[in-house]
């Protein structure tokens, strides 16, 4: 305890100090006759057992909710993210679930709003893509065979996001996936491509701002495996809505290499209390075989134990 | 006037409160930063020199797991489809990691090898090795809690395939762990005790230590993938 004692009184003392600070802050305010203005707080998006679910089942069943299971949910206004279209409604296991039929892969609509803002090349992949799902083949997401799914598609996940905040830096865990947002830091000239980017944030009011460049051309956009090239650059903004029971995602994605004009879409978590469900370790790729043999990807995997 | 009046009484009220908060915040030490060894050894050293203990069953597994590694019967999947190491192992990683002692109900390693992820669940009892053994993780169930400037965390519920090094060190899912780890320096310090009947004659010990490294930022890792240049970590150079 002795040794404690400096620590303690300058713990105090700056306990203290700050109070002081504040009641003088607070004395100037009423004698200048400000109005007591609360300024909007950061959202606290990491208090203990905290977690954000991609997905909550609903009593009923709700078509429009089991929809919205692994998807982006269109935004307010502006140009939507890639869909499945009438020919092909993509039937995700929690509608199959609730609706009492059978899943299907996804196959994008290649005649909607969507998909005609895609460059040729994004275009041509998905074609070659539905043929594939049309055909039962390579029709998981890249996500179930333990890729690194990139941004935006990281949201995708219906499972439980875990955050941490800091004031440097927030990270994002979600099922074996880890993003680090850097706070008020500019981006780096050059960032090395990478599968999540160089993610770089600050808090706009309630809103915490996430701008992200320096990818790697590897992942998709979406679950429809929507190609990018590495001139992809993603703003999301992060904020609770709902009295504090929602988590909104909303992103724009723009590409110059990929897509002719920005699109958003928005991807909303349901805050979830429950201290014993902690950030999950995930050995994705511990039973991943081809089963099947439906021609599924393969996980990755190195060439060699390097070290 | 009023101001004054109501400051002067919460500024006593709060004196008396922050003496308590004060002496709750000294119960844990900040470890919280970026940390990176600057040197690896696929072999575990045993603290004290000498090989581990391992008794007619250790020395058992130990000779099938060496061997099927060579042979390619059995897949070191750490490194070949990136699962996570397990405990010890992880703590041997050449890559750097990082500690969050947010919030305070947890203390959160974050590696970048393998984006692998321990949580450690502060001031908790520790599960009893029958509650968790139908359960177990890679890195087991993990509680914690300070001993001065120390984070003491034991361990228990291991998963069995995992190996306690590169080498294949076996270890029994009867395992349970307890690590010191404190700042020693600009450094951090983790002395994990390994208990393991099964496997061992006795407990053991090993020592791992690393740099602080403030200019450092995680990286994303993907298991086929090239990631950064570890030429400074000693034991690693020249086998990537």
């Amino acid at each position: 305890m002795m040794q404690d004692l400096p620590r303690m009184a300058r713990c105090l003392l700056v306990g203290a100090a700050l109070l002081g600070m504040v009641c003088a802050a607070l004395a100037l305010l009423v004698g200048l006759g400000a109005q007591a203005q609360t300024t909007v707080a950061a959202p606290n998006l990491s208090a203990p057992g905290v977690a954000w679910a991609g997905f909550v089942a609903p009593r009923q069943p709700n078509y429009a909710i089991a929809r919205l299971f692994n998807d982006y949910a269109n935004p307010a206004t502006g140009l939507g993210p890639v869909t499945d279209g009438p020919a092909h409604p993509y039937v995700n296991n929690e509608v199959a679930r609730e609706m009492k039929t059978e899943p299907t892969y996804r196959v994008a609509d290649l005649d909607n709003a969507a998909a005609k803002n895609l460059m040729p090349w994004v275009r041509e992949a998905l074609a070659k893509q539905n043929e594939l799902a049309l055909r039962g083949r390579n029709g998981e997401t890249r996500e179930a065979r333990c890729w690194e799914t990139g941004v935006p598609a990281f949201h995708l996940n219906p499972g439980l996001m875990h955050i941490i905040q800091t004031p440097k830096e927030v990270v994002l865990f979600l099922t074996g996936r880890t993003r680090h947002i850097f706070l008020d830091v500019p981006h780096a000239a050059n960032p090395r491509p990478s599968w999540y980017g160089e993610s770089v944030g600050h808090y706009e009011g309630d809103t915490l701002v996430v701008d992200t460049i320096g990818f790697n051309d590897k992942t998709f956009v979406d679950s429809y495996r929507t190609p990018h090239s590495d001139k992809l650059h993603v703003v999301e903004r992060v904020r609770l809505i709902d009295g504090g029971n929602t988590l909104e995602v909303a992103f724009t994605v723009e590409d110059p290499g990929a897509f002719y004009q920005p699109w958003s879409g928005t991807r909303n978590r349901h805050r979830v209390v429950n201290p014993n469900a902690k950030i999950a370790e995930f050995g994705c790729s511990e039973a991943n075989d081809d089963y099947y043999n439906i021609g599924l990807e393969p996980v990755p995997t190195a060439p060699r134990s390097a070290f | 006037m009023r101001v004054a009046h109501v400051c002067g009484v919460s500024l006593a009220l709060a004196i008396a409160g922050s003496a308590t908060a004060c002496s709750a915040a000294l119960a844990a030490a900040d470890i919280s930063g970026t940390y990176w060894a600057t040197s690896y050894s696929p072999n575990i050293q045993v603290l004290g020199g000498g090989e581990a203990p391992l008794n007619a069953a250790g020395k058992a597994a130990y000779e099938m797991n060496q061997k099927g590694l060579k042979d390619g019967s059995i897949a070191d999947k750490a490194r070949r489809v990136c699962v996570p190491d397990g405990v010890p192992r992880v703590l041997a990683t050449p890559y750097p990691f990082e500690i969050f002692q947010v919030p305070a109900s947890q203390v959160t390693f974050v590696y970048e090898m393998n984006h692998e992820v321990r949580v450690i669940v502060m001031d908790k009892p520790l599960p009893t090795l029958d509650s968790v053994i139908a359960d177990p993780r890679y890195n087991g169930h993990s509680v914690g809690h300070w001993d001065g400037d120390t984070l003491v965390v034991e361990t228990v519920g291991f998963f069995e395939k995992t190996f306690l090094d590169a080498t294949g060190l076996p270890h029994s899912d009867e395992m349970t762990t307890v690590e010191r780890i404190r700042k020693v320096g600009r450094g951090l310090e983790d002395i994990i005790t390994i208990h393991d009947p099964d496997m061992y004659t006795k407990d053991w010990q090993a020592r791992f230590i690393y740099d602080e490294r403030d200019d450092v930022r995680l990286e994303d890792y993907a298991c086929n993938d090239t990631h950064r240049d570890l030429s400074g970590v000693k034991g690693v150079e020249g086998r990537r």
